[in-house]
């Protein structure tokens, strides 16, 4: 039965919902705007650019190696994402299908790695990589980072739990082992969970910040987002330029995320936390 | 299971040694070494001498280090309802209307956890800006403030953790969304049968299904907080005014790489580990005596 207040309240929903992604997204799309405004506008009171000027993207790309640390980014991200996908379907499949003595203390440790604070594993960390001279690498870069691996673990070990026994059955009566199990029947059905893990993965990797500040310090070895903070350094009574530079550092993820909204919302809505 | 003997002899250990290995080599020995190195007196090329608690002692008479774990404190409380109140309510909303505006409000909240953390901290101190910037030039419009949100002592700390908020509601209206999807829907008809209002049926039915976790939630803005605010303290403040906006985090990355103290960096990491630890340790004991009782 509808009620004669249902409109109003379905409105009234509509309008708070409206106002809550706009306050969450002003600030960027404010900046996005300002970053096309004319260093003399910067501050004008215009929500957009009048008249729209590159000259803010043209000064940050003379300044600084943007395409270098663009570069550098994606292929620490790339490589993360990789190394994860591996390491996480490989124990995700393990923990899930394959009995072993002290499952449950490997899953509790997984849990506690994802928990423990980065800033209290820097320091061995850097020395580490320090003494195997990874600094201002791409595996100094890289391997630390596959340490964060356990969410990876734990939401494609949901996955394949999801997948019917019967499949399992029917693999084991064909006579296949547990490798040629995993090849022929849990892949296939695991590409849209891997696919919506990668991208998060990606994305997590892409924005990281504090790694990258220690690793690799120099602006041609570094990430986008350490190249950043020493554009503000460098740049910070400049603003314009600087947020220019922002967009660039975070657009690419945003289409990334776009591409893929709906998979990777829907990883987390049915990732069996309830 | 039947065939757990079949299974046992399955080569496990193959497909664990890859996680094994990374867990060993970057986390848990790090954080072995990092309890080492909180008893050594140590600048990571000479020779280490035993410090025995001298450290501690050190942090403990310092005075900004009981300063950053107060203002850690700080910044969680201010986070909380950023984690809980909020994110259960905006997901309650999308929940009673599914259907193709809902994902799509669901895809722009979650759009903040994806932007990079520098990105959006640059964009706040553009809107921030106390010259100029347009939130004071709104709040002058309304004949108020100016207000210098980031370098007042009495502002710092409640504007980082709104700008640290903006990335917990998303994923915190995902993770409600999903306890929601597990709701008892035959309690939802219950109660309208019982003639009960929409209010109610939310106040009394629908949000004391949500408390589990709602636990969690909590649970995981405490342990967090600090970690999620990090870049925008890096970025904006550096843990001024006055230390205001320093936190524990702040705090242990600036002893390890600014006063390249291993030592003092490190006696603050165990500080904070065996903080954090000791809820879950008594937990997991109390379930463990609770388990004893049952069985």
């Amino acid at each position: 039965m509808i009620t004669p207040r249902g409109p109003w309240r379905r409105a009234g929903r509509h309008g708070l919902l409206g106002l809550a992604c706009f306050v969450l997204l002003f600030p960027v799309l404010w900046a996005l705007s300002g970053s096309f405004k004319r260093p003399d506008d910067l501050f004008a009171a215009d929500p957009l650019p009048s008249p729209v000027s590159l000259d803010n993207y043209q000064v940050a790309i003379e300044q600084f190696p943007l395409p270098r640390l663009l570069l550098n980014t994606l292929i620490t991200a790339a490589g993360v994402t990789a190394g994860d996908l591996v390491i996480a379907t490989l124990a995700a499949y393990a923990l899930v299908r394959l009995r072993f003595r002290g499952s449950a203390a490997l899953l509790a440790t997984i849990v506690v790695a994802l928990l423990i604070p980065a800033q209290t594993l820097i320091i061995p960390q850097f020395l580490l990589v320090a003494r195997l001279h990874w600094l201002d690498s791409y595996p100094g870069l890289i391997m630390p980072q596959l340490g964060g691996c356990a969410l990876a673990v734990l939401l494609l070990r949901q996955n394949i739990r999801a997948i019917p026994d019967e499949l399992f059955a029917a693999a084991q009566l064909d006579g296949a082992n547990s490798l040629r199990t995993l090849w022929h029947v849990v892949l296939p059905l695991l590409w849209p969970a891997l696919g919506a893990v990668a991208i998060l993965q990606f994305i997590t990797t892409w924005n990281e910040y504090l790694w990258p500040m220690l690793a690799a310090p120099t602006p041609q070895h570094t990430t986008i987002q350490m190249g950043l903070t020493l554009f503000t350094n460098t740049e910070g009574s400049n603003p314009g330029p600087l947020l220019a530079a922002a967009m660039l550092a975070t657009l690419p993820v945003v289409a990334v995320y776009l591409v893929a909204a709906r998979r990777i919302t829907a990883a987390f809505l049915h990732s069996g936390l309830r | 299971m039947t065939n757990r003997f079949a299974r046992r002899r399955s080569g496990a250990l193959g497909y664990l040694t890859p996680l094994l290995v990374v867990l060993a080599v970057w986390v848990y020995g790090p954080l072995v070494f990092t309890v080492v190195l909180s008893v050594l007196d140590w600048d990571g090329s000479g020779t280490p001498t035993f410090a025995g608690m001298d450290n501690f002692a050190e942090l403990f008479a310092r005075p900004e280090f009981p300063a950053a774990l107060l203002h850690t404190v700080v910044l969680v409380a201010c986070v909380l309802p950023f984690a809980t109140v909020v994110p259960m309510s905006l997901a309650i909303m999308l929940w009673k209307q599914p259907g193709r505006a809902s994902s799509v409000y669901r895809a722009l909240l979650f759009l903040p956890v994806v932007l990079a953390p520098v990105a959006t901290a640059l964009a706040w101190q553009f809107v921030l800006n106390p010259l100029g910037g347009v939130l004071d030039e709104t709040l002058g419009l309304l004949g108020l403030g100016p207000v210098d949100w980031l370098g007042d002592p009495a502002t710092a700390l409640p504007t980082i953790a709104v700008i640290t908020a903006e990335k917990v509601i998303g994923l915190n209206v995902l993770l409600y969304g999903a306890a929601l999807d597990g709701i008892d829907r035959q309690s939802l008809a219950a109660a309208s049968l019982d003639g009960a209002t929409e209010w109610q049926t939310t106040r009394h039915v629908v949000v004391p299904q949500l408390w589990p976790i709602t636990g969690l939630l909590v649970g995981l803005c405490v342990v967090l907080a600090g970690q999620w605010a990090f870049t925008n303290v890096a970025v904006l403040t550096q843990g001024a005014p006055n230390g205001t906006t320093d936190n524990v985090y702040y705090r242990l990355y600036t002893y390890g790489f600014t006063f390249f103290d291993n030592g003092l960096a490190s006696a603050a990491a165990v500080v904070l580990i065996v903080l954090l630890g000791l809820p879950l340790a008594i937990r997991a004991l109390l379930r463990r005596r609770a388990g004893t009782v049952v069985s």
